[in-house]
């Protein structure tokens, strides 16, 4: 997020896109709702009514994957209507004059049929986000998890750049990161393309800083990503034949089940490290027990970029270990130099020596989880909100982009959109709240939402079992009618390992984050 | 009208909430569950939280027959009429008691519907209209009471033919200001009980920032024993009119609001015609008397049965649709009123004596008292006394003539044993305490008050304790249940006059002091500081009858 | 919340005797906190709107006839304030004993909440004399609400709203509210009906705001018979990004609950039904306890850690040695502490010198 949780209680206009948020980041929209209940104004635009809709002053119930084309008529009434920050965008942006030119084709009468809504409401909400003083963007997977993934982001950035809502109090542009330390992995370097603290593994600067620090010859070159390691699993030529995994049911939270299965199972050898003996787990030659929340001491770091420290509470359960030191004593047996840790401190100091944005904090000074980064000295207060004097490249830049089709869409044969989501009461492939009890009196199977209307005219019953396909595989899932998803657009989470729908997914993915289209999936419905 | 159609029809208008709820339960009866989910959603208004309102008010049904069903009062004077058997003798109809009703100076009555029947007996209801008061027998001029037996008063002609709306004219030919200081000058305070300065009010409204600003009147008369706004609504509705026009006219307010109690569907009905009368006469609406810019629009709204909605923080909360708990003050609703903005909320008698100040000037007005006194003051009289009703009477005026020689006195043969002050919320007189003049000063000076001016009377075959826990038992039962002292000292105070707590006299004087005395100091609203007041004058008043009802000899 | 913005003017009043300094707009309860005068409360709650229902922080000021309520009434310039004098003393103990005269218990086990030894405490501050005011009980206790978290316990009740007022103003759910009125005000959700079938959303603030108790934990009261001390350590849920900020309640070796913590930067008390209720999975039978090693059959066996771990250096060093540095990759967890993905791609970099690691983000 480019501002603080706390900014969320002091927008003038909310402008949610792709991010169910009362679900999956109930917390954060509780100080939404303070702000709705302040005064302010809010749009959402998502395809089904989730409760976030429901506390919306306009919902903007668009067309899975039509995004890039709501936001290219929104910048271009923005425009038309002399709402930029000419200020704003002559003293800190590029480009500007180019992506106003580029817009003036793309009305709203344009976006109405691709992202089937009315074009008056696309008028509205790009008079509201204009007119906002200031207007803040939170989004999602739901803009992510698309083939235009990138696109999506950069539509939202030209927004907020054009309407001068970056480096302000409760403005900015904010993703709301889904896992508890996903944002720490990328600020551990745990990508293929930086190392710790985002410094490009492709600059040879780095990657000599990192060969010197960790004793070995590290080349210049990015990695590839999960998705093309999973691709070469077990290939001849330029193979993957041996992957450690630490803590991800990679198998169920991934898009392709049955790819995803085969790629791990042609590995020479799988090692896991992971609470429980998961889908994934069940594949490798060697499962190790780590410690999870509650016995271990460590640092993970918020959406909001804010460093805090986990605290052990309880012994660790049976002979379970830290990660840090199961990895440790692997790299260790195999001489690898440089893993002699005693403690998580001494891996967290670790990094903050070698991470820029790290560089003022240590595992002392993070005891009351005050700083957020960049921290770049000892005497630096913390980073609550970036962009305030200036973007770290200078200038915000303006993106050209175009509307594309998702990967796939829907035809005769697969009639029916499906995206894919997460509910409230569970937590990815519940692992964790499917092990803790009352969970299930909220929440105890997966249901497929359907319109009512759909409902009928497919002759489908609340509560009855239906098959549902695309062109990677089938399922059996119960229907549950609801207003919820529009017509032509089916709802299902994936937690459930009864229902697994990720066999249904991984039409496509976004050619430069190689992030899955998880929100868009072509399928068929039919009675059993 | 389906529930949508009700919603659409009020959903752009102020204070929408209580008119579809009536509208609804009009309809049906009562408010159904789908109905409270239809008005939720199409009001916005969070469905726990509606659901809670709704309870909170006692007219509102969520059960057939509700609306149809009878409602009988019980209150201190009825419940001493008959009224206990005519509930009993219409149980099977569905009959439900209503605490006081405020119509002390006739029959028992019995809402049905919209309609109020009155009677000594279940068999003998009947509709009639309410009593108009009777001149005083001391010949003393009347302000309020002036023009009010006029043939036709009620009407707009009437009305016009007494010198109506004269106030009003005159007023609009000087400045606001001119008539904020009329008012002033003439010392008029709000003759609901609080008594604050009613020129002050209206200056200060006056002068606040916000617009639109709201006149409000309060014409919740709730108090047991209160009802004289009634016969001011039901006589001279367009006194009040022009009362509240002068406060418009006086602040700038450009909506009006008579906040009416539930049981006057009467009332309603009657001032709905003036309002209408008034309307196409031009008095409400636009540029009113050619003047440009003096805009005045006036709905009623109808409470639905709530006390504590007569004080003014939980009756501009009640019109706003939330639950009607009293607001915590300051903020005054002349700074943060109806919708948060400014806000005159006055009585009816006091915008009705308005009207006749604005005519008769503030000199004539002072002159009305007695002594260094002020001006008149309306008294509901009733209970044990032959000539009951409302009086008006000058400030400083002998209660013991107004009971003896206006009234009549008590029934043949029996002695007054003890009078209530302020309606119930001043507690009790008695003894040498009768001996006093009907101002503040000298009924404070005895630990009562004068208040909004109901006198109940009790004579000397009444038992006191029985009085007192039915009073105590109606705070109970109006307690909004905010505030800790009044929520649970009403329930304990009425259980200590029903027989539980301390046997012994001196642990329970003990307990009823203590209780007494931090719902007094520490109660958020009048109702909870009030309350302990009858408790307090029982003890003074009635130490023996305390003792019998503690060991009533075997 | 009650804010007052940081510019706001510096003023004087005396109280309790001495002179103190406050920021225009603060309300004299905030002063005196500040102050440590220990005002006693039920219905304030420093997240909520003052609401001032309990009337227990009164103080005197001077040139006012009644005492004020502290919480809703602002300070002012020169303002003379008592927070402790006899009749103060007087009142607040007889409010305590006609409170403590409607419910049942005045003692629950502190793992029901985290505000719920507030009244107990009070009661044992004041010279309450047990059995005062004794009469009809208040609320009626909802045992039918089958729910398995929220204990709704409404025989100790005291109607001070502070739930009903943090799911609306804190949480934003509107779930509950007040029905009926006076001593017959009850805490219902629409139509009265089980918390599952309204818009509760289980976050648990109602339970960790509530003074008495009345509404309870119940995951953390399956551990009331469980012998040893409640032990709070300070962490961070493990859920979603948030990064909400809990005390883990532990008896012995064991997690028995949370709470939000209330100064939390991200959650500043807030949490969901996630990061209060799912926590068992800490103890869960399920739980690894060994590391695990595949036969030939395809099953798995226990083992050392000495073996496992050399098994699993094995397996990679022979990678290496067929196919070379780019034939193995790294998946680091999003839900596993930096430590855990700091190690894991230092040791994708540091021993192949190549950048074949990722995390879960792209899933």
């Amino acid at each position: 997020m480019s501002n603080p949780l706390r900014d969320m209680e002091h927008p003038d206009v909310i402008f949610c896109i792709g991010t169910n948020m009362t679900e999956c980041h109930p917390v954060a929209a509780t100080r939404l709702k303070k702000a709705i209940a302040k005064g302010a104004k809010m749009i959402v635009a998502d395809p089904r009514e989730i409760h976030l809709a429901k506390l919306a002053d306009l919902h903007l119930p668009i067309r899975v994957g039509s995004d890039v084309a709501l936001l290219l008529a929104m910048a271009h009434v923005i425009a038309r209507e002399g709402l930029i920050d000419r200020e704003f965008m002559d003293a800190r942006t590029a480009d500007g004059e180019a992506f106003l030119a580029h817009v003036r084709d793309f009305t709203p009468e344009w976006a109405s049929p691709i992202c089937e809504i009315p074009a008056a409401d696309i008028e509205t909400a790009a008079l509201w986000f204009g007119c906002g003083k200031p207007s803040a963007i939170y989004y999602t997977l739901g803009i992510t998890e698309h083939i235009c993934g990138v696109d999506n982001v950069q539509s939202l950035c030209n927004l907020a750049l054009m309407t001068g809502n970056l480096g302000i109090e409760g403005g900015g542009i904010n993703p709301m990161r889904g896992q508890n330390n996903i944002q720490g992995a990328g600020d551990c370097g745990a990508v293929p393309n930086n190392f710790p603290g985002f410094q490009p593994c492709d600059n040879p600067e780095f990657a000599a800083k990192f060969s010197e620090a960790y004793r070995t010859d590290i080349e210049a070159i990015r990695g590839i990503t999960k998705v093309t390691a999973l691709d070469l699993c077990g290939k001849e030529e330029g193979g993957i034949h041996a992957i450690l995994i630490d803590g991800e049911n990679t198998v169920v939270t991934d898009p392709d089940m049955n790819h995803c299965r085969h790629a791990l199972q042609s590995l020479d050898h799988l090692v896991v490290i992971d609470l429980f003996l998961t889908e994934t787990a069940q594949l490798a030659d060697v499962v190790f027990p780590a410690t999870g929340f509650a016995e271990t001491d460590g640092v993970q770091t918020n959406t909001e970029r804010r460093v805090q420290r986990l605290r052990a509470a309880v012994p660790a359960v049976g002979e379970s270990k830290p990660d840090w030191w199961i990895v440790s004593q692997i790299a260790k047996r195999m001489g690898t130099p440089g893993f002699e840790f005693e403690s998580a401190k001494e891996v967290f100091n670790e990094l903050c020596s070698l991470s820029p944005i790290y560089a003022g904090l240590d595992w002392d000074r993070i005891e009351n989880s005050e700083y957020q980064w960049p921290v770049p000295h000892k005497d630096h207060p913390g980073t609550p909100r970036l962009h305030e004097q200036e973007f770290k490249n200078g200038r915000g830049l303006f993106k050209i982009i175009g509307y594309r089709d998702p990967a796939e869409v829907i035809d005769r044969e697969f009639p029916v959109w499906l995206t894919t989501g997460r509910r409230l009461q569970s937590y990815h492939s519940r692992t964790q709240t499917g092990r803790s009890e009352g969970i299930d009196y909220l929440l105890s199977e997966e249901t497929l939402e359907v319109n009512p209307d759909d409902a009928k005219a497919w002759s489908l019953a609340d509560g009855e079992f239906v098959k549902m396909a695309s062109r990677r595989g089938e399922i059996q899932i119960k229907v549950r009618v609801t207003d919820c998803s529009p017509k032509g657009t089916v709802f299902a989470s994936f937690s459930f390992a009864s229902v697994p729908v990720n066999i249904l997914t991984g039409s496509g993915y976004d050619p430069v984050t190689q992030t899955a289209e998880l929100k868009v999936c072509p399928v068929r419905i039919a009675k059993i | 009208m389906t529930d949508q159609e009700i919603i659409a029809q009020w959903q752009a208008q102020d204070a929408p909430l209580l008119p579809v709820l009536h509208a609804i339960h009009d309809r049906d009866g009562y408010l159904s569950d789908d109905a409270i989910r239809a008005v939720s959603k199409g009001l916005g208004i969070p469905l726990a939280e509606l659901f809670g309102t709704v309870t909170f008010y006692h007219h509102f049904a969520r059960s057939k027959p509700g609306h149809s069903a009878p409602r009988v009062c019980t209150g201190n004077v009825c419940s001493l009429n008959g009224g206990l058997e005519i509930l009993e003798a219409l149980k099977s109809e569905g009959a439900t008691p209503m605490p006081c009703s405020g119509r002390c100076d006739d029959m028992v009555p019995v809402l049905r519907g919209d309609q109020v029947l009155v009677g000594h007996t279940a068999d003998t209801l009947q509709h009639r209209p309410t009593p108009i008061p009777a001149p005083n027998s001391g010949g003393l001029e009347e302000c309020v009471f002036r023009h009010i037996r006029a043939p036709q008063r009620n009407t707009l002609a009437g009305f016009r033919a007494t010198s109506g709306y004269a106030g009003l004219e005159k007023a609009v030919t000087s400045s606001p200001a001119d008539l904020v200081a009329l008012i002033t000058d003439s010392k008029l305070a709000g003759r609901g009980g609080a008594g604050f300065p009613t020129g002050l009010k209206w200056k200060a409204v006056a002068e606040a920032s916000g617009v639109p600003k709201s006149i409000v009147c309060n014409a919740d008369e709730g108090e047991p024993g209160c009802f004289k706004d009634r016969a001011i609504m039901d006589f001279d509705p367009h006194a009040l009119l022009e009362g509240m026009l002068l406060a418009a006219y006086a602040t700038g307010a450009p909506r009006g609001f008579i906040y009416l109690r539930y049981e006057y569907p009467e009332t309603a009905r009657s001032l709905q015609t003036a309002i209408d009368e008034a309307a196409a006469a031009g008095f409400l609406g636009e540029n009113i008397l050619g003047v440009s810019g003096f805009h005045f629009h006036l709905r009623i709204i109808r409470g639905a049965g709530a006390y504590i909605c007569g004080e003014e923080g939980s009756l501009l909360n009640s019109m706003e649709g939330k639950h009607p708990f009293p607001r915590n003050r300051p903020p005054f609703p002349v700074t943060h009123g109806f919708e948060d903005l400014p806000t005159v909320v006055n009585n009816v008698e006091t915008l009705a004596s308005a009207s006749h100040i604005a005519r008769k000037g503030a000199e004539w007005y002072r002159g009305l008292g007695l002594g260094e006194h002020v001006g008149t003051k309306v008294i509901s009289l009733s209970g044990d006394i032959q000539r009951p009703g409302n009086y008006e009477v000058p400030f400083g005026f002998s209660l013991q003539t107004l009971l003896h020689d206006w009234a009549g006195g008590p029934p043949p043969g029996r002695n007054i044993q003890a009078v209530t002050m302020a309606g119930l919320s001043g507690g009790f007189l008695a003894g040498d305490d009768l001996d006093v003049t009907l101002d503040e000063p000298c009924i404070r000076s005895k630990g009562s008050f004068l208040g909004a001016g109901g006198i109940m009377v009790f004579d000397d075959s009444r038992d006191m304790v029985q009085v007192a826990h039915d009073a105590m038992a109606f705070f109970a039962h109006e307690s909004c249940g905010k505030c800790f002292p009044c929520r649970i000292g009403t329930q304990r105070l009425t259980e200590r006059l029903n027989g539980l707590g301390p046997k012994k006299f001196p642990a329970w004087q003990e307990e009823v002091n203590d209780i007494g005395s931090v719902m007094k100091a520490t109660s958020a609203c009048g109702l909870g500081m009030a309350a302990p007041l009858v408790t307090e004058s029982l003890l003074r008043y009635f130490p023996d009858a305390i003792e019998l009802h503690l060991s009533p000899p075997q | 919340m009650h804010q007052v913005a940081d510019n706001t003017r510096t003023c004087t009043m005396t109280l309790g005797g001495g002179s103190v300094n406050f920021r225009e707009g603060e309300t004299i309860y905030e002063v005196a906190e500040r102050h440590r005068k220990e005002v006693p409360t039920l219905c304030y709650d420093p997240r909520l709107e003052a609401f001032g229902a309990c009337r227990l922080c009164v103080v005197e000021v001077e040139g006012i006839r009644n005492p004020v309520a502290s919480c809703t009434t602002k300070a002012t310039e020169g303002m003379v304030v008592r927070t402790r004098t006899p009749v103060l003393d007087k009142h607040r103990t007889t409010l305590l004993e006609l409170v403590a005269s409607e419910n049942r218990n005045t003692k629950v086990d502190s793992l029901s909440g985290y505000a719920s030894q507030e009244f107990g405490n009070l009661l044992d501050r004041y010279p309450v004399r047990a059995g005062r005011f004794a009469g009809k009980k208040s609320g009626t206790s909802n045992t039918d609400d089958k729910n398995p978290f929220i204990l709704r316990d409404y025989e100790n009740c005291i109607s001070c709203y502070r739930c009903v007022r943090v799911c609306a103003e804190q949480e934003g759910d509107h779930a509950i509210n007040v029905m009926n009125r006076g001593f017959h005000t009850q805490i219902i959700t629409e139509f009265n009906n089980d918390l599952r079938d309204s818009s509760c959303t289980f976050c648990g603030q109602c339970v960790a705001t509530c003074p008495t108790g009345a509404l309870g934990d119940k995951k953390a009261l399956r551990a009331k018979d469980t012998p040893g001390e409640i032990k709070k350590t300070r962490s961070v849920c493990p859920y979603c990004g948030v990064g909400c900020s809990v005390d883990i309640l532990t008896k012995g070796d064991r997690v028995v609950g949370i709470h939000p913590a209330m100064d939390g930067p991200a959650n500043e008390g807030a949490l969901c039904v996630k990061g209060q209720y799912a926590f068992d999975f800490v103890h869960h039978p399920d739980r690894l306890t060994k590391p695990l090693i595949k036969q030939p059959d395809g099953t798995f066996r226990e083992a050392e850690w000495d073996e496992a771990l050399q098994k699993a250096a094995d397996g990679f060093l022979k990678v290496r040695e067929k196919y070379g540095n780019h034939a193995t990759y790294g998946i680091a967890s999003g839900r596993a502490p930096h430590e855990a993905a700091y190690t894991m791609q230092k040791f994708i970099r540091a021993t192949y010198g190549t950048n074949y690691i990722d995390n879960c983000s792209r899933a």
